[in-house]
């Protein structure tokens, strides 16, 4: 039997994936990453426990709704690999019980994501890029680990119904990085790779250049331009570019209407969290923020992100949705999840599911429930179960939203 | 890739012809353009005292083994499956133009190259231009791998 699948191994959601299911268990057109995930999808599954005993799965979800109750701060996390439809649960339950909510979208994209979600700075589909764009510009972004097949499904190689003939004349890469990696190696003929210093200097040599001045790496930059005028252009700002720009986003920002005087340029985010965006989209939706918000104080700060309301001992009760703080954030600030009330649901053991004090296992988005993640670009898209399990993140949180 | 000179050194060298060739120099090129193998130099197998030389060969030829009749080898540990090779291919492109060549899986029934289980596989390198009378030297394929995961025999 041939199963049509969507892989939520990154942002690129990519839904043409062929799962095999009998005999020989075979995944078709996933990348490694995204393969090992119907693979091994049986491998390390976490089991419910309450501290450190082994429960049934109803009395973990019952404890961690009275632990819930009783907190007087709470602070929910993670929530980036889990699909919409329990993203807006696990926000309800923030919302309920006045909690901290944040993502790692607030050190990785988030301020990107928002200032698209705001208008901010131009941006596009993956579809669009696909059938229209001429240069396409990695900026601090490394498809190659981060997203695998984001060069071969939207940007540089495919073809489009405006892009016929092929990357070699249809296309023109520019990949900008501190260093030469896996992507710039495919910067061959035809093609731009610039090692900046400093993003800000590359970003003070666009506009110098526009404006007919003489620049640092005008001999690149001009030629860019160039290519620009002939067609349009998207950048794909990875987390190298977000802290290349040490906090000044406007800087990029202005950049990119600038540009867009000149031709047109979009930009999208790249590289991240299968439904991060999706986080962004629905606690925007309800807030007018994309992350570190607090539904204590209406508002969002700094201070809510969530390291920085572990190291100041805020809250004392955590619920970790589908990500591993220990594994992911430094040692001196995870340690601090020891100290508190620490509830995870994760289909997976992971570092955070071993100190915690109660872990609900849960199902594996795409492979083993459906429900509809964000793509890195806005576009809605829908993923299938290959296998059934019923125990969710949804239903384990509608049981916690309802006892609470 | 080992040389007609490297192969030719461990062979019995009596041009004896039971392989089929003149020389066993000419066989050794021959090995090397998979025209003959190994198995034809029935002596080699036969004889006691080339015993040591055959381990050798096996040894020497092992690359060769894994190569597909086109020439193209495949180093699975270092493909991360991100099918640039598949999309950029020129036969998918004209063959299946609103699959692989527009970036997604496959349309058609028998491609070159599919990504399966998370790393690319060859499975009919009947299309593949390097392939067959009218080859040409293609390299597209190679040229876009980000890993190096592609080789070809003779380069
Ligand atoms: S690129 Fe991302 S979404 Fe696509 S198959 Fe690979 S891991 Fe899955
Ligand atoms: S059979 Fe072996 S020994 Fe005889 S000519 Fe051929 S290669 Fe040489
Ligand atoms: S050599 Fe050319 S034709 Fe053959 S598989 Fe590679 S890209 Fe396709
Ligand atoms: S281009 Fe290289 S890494 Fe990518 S699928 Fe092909 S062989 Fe594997």
């Amino acid at each position: 039997m041939l199963i049509q699948a969507t892989c939520a191994g990154c942002a690129c959601l990519c839904d043409d994936i062929v799962v095999e299911k009998n005999g020989e268990f075979k995944v078709k057109n996933a990348c490694r990453r995204g393969a090992g995930i119907f693979l091994n999808y049986l491998e390390g599954r976490a089991k419910p426990s309450i501290n450190g005993e082994t429960s049934s799965l109803e009395e973990a979800i019952e404890r961690a709704s009275e632990i819930i109750a009783d907190s007087k701060k709470l602070a929910v996390y993670g929530m980036d690999t889990i699909t919409l439809e329990a993203q807006k649960l696990a926000i309800k339950i923030a919302e309920k019980t006045d909690a901290f909510i944040d993502d790692c979208s607030s050190f990785c994209l988030g301020n990107f994501v928002e200032a698209c979600l705001r208008g901010e700075i131009p941006t596009t589909t993956l579809d669009y890029v696909r059938d229209n764009a001429y240069v396409i510009i990695y900026w601090g972004a490394n498809p190659v680990h981060s997203s695998p097949r984001h060069m071969s499904r939207y940007s540089y190689f495919p073809r489009g119904k405006n892009r016929q003939r092929g990357y070699e004349e249809d296309r023109f890469l520019v990949v900008i990085d501190v260093r030469k990696d896996h992507t710039s190696k495919i910067v061959k003929k035809n093609e731009v790779f610039i090692e900046p210093e400093s993003d800000a200097e590359l970003i003070d040599s666009f506009v110098k250049i526009m404006e007919g001045k003489a620049a640092k790496y005008s001999g690149e930059v001009a030629g860019i331009l160039r290519e620009i005028k002939k067609g349009d252009a998207v950048v794909f700002g990875g987390l190298g570019l977000r802290y290349g720009l040490e906090g000044d986003f406007k800087k990029f920002y202005n950049l990119l209407r600038k540009l867009n005087e000149f031709s047109k340029v979009y930009f999208i985010p790249a590289g991240f969290h299968s439904n991060m965006r999706g986080f962004n989209e629905s606690l925007f939706e309800k807030t007018g923020y994309v992350n570190r918000y607090s539904f204590g104080e209406q508002t969002s700060r700094k201070e809510f992100e969530f390291s920085k309301l572990l190291t100041s001992s805020i809250p004392d009760t955590t619920l970790i949705i589908g990500s591993d703080p220990v594994n992911s954030l430094p040692f001196d600030v995870s340690m601090h999840l020891s100290k508190i009330n620490t509830i995870t649901i994760d289909p997976r053991r992971t570092f955070t599911t071993e100190i915690s004090d109660v872990v609900i296992p849960s199902s594996i988005s795409g492979v083993e429930n459906g429900g509809t993640m964000v793509r890195s670009d806005g576009v809605k898209i829908k993923l299938n179960s290959v296998f059934e399990n019923k125990f969710d993140d949804t239903y384990i949180l509608e049981r916690i939203l309802e006892r609470i | 890739m080992p040389t007609p000179m490297e192969i030719f050194k461990l062979l019995p060298k009596t041009n004896c012809k039971i392989c089929g060739e003149q020389t066993c120099m000419s066989f050794a090129f021959k090995v090397i353009t998979r025209e003959r193998k190994l198995e034809d130099c029935k002596p080699l197998f036969d004889e006691e005292k080339y015993k040591k030389q055959l381990e050798e060969l096996i040894n020497l030829l092992e690359p060769l083994e894994k190569a597909t009749e086109t020439g193209l080898i495949v180093e699975e540990d270092l493909c991360t499956g991100c099918a640039n090779c598949v999309v950029v291919c020129p036969v998918h492109a004209s063959e299946d133009p609103y699959g692989m060549g527009s970036g997604k899986g496959p349309t058609i029934e028998n491609p070159i190259l599919l990504i399966e289980n998370g790393v690319v596989k060859v499975i009919n390198m009947l299309l593949c231009r390097r392939y067959g009378k009218e080859r040409i030297l293609c390299v597209a394929c190679r040229e876009n791998c980000p890993t190096d995961a592609i080789r070809f025999l003779e380069e």
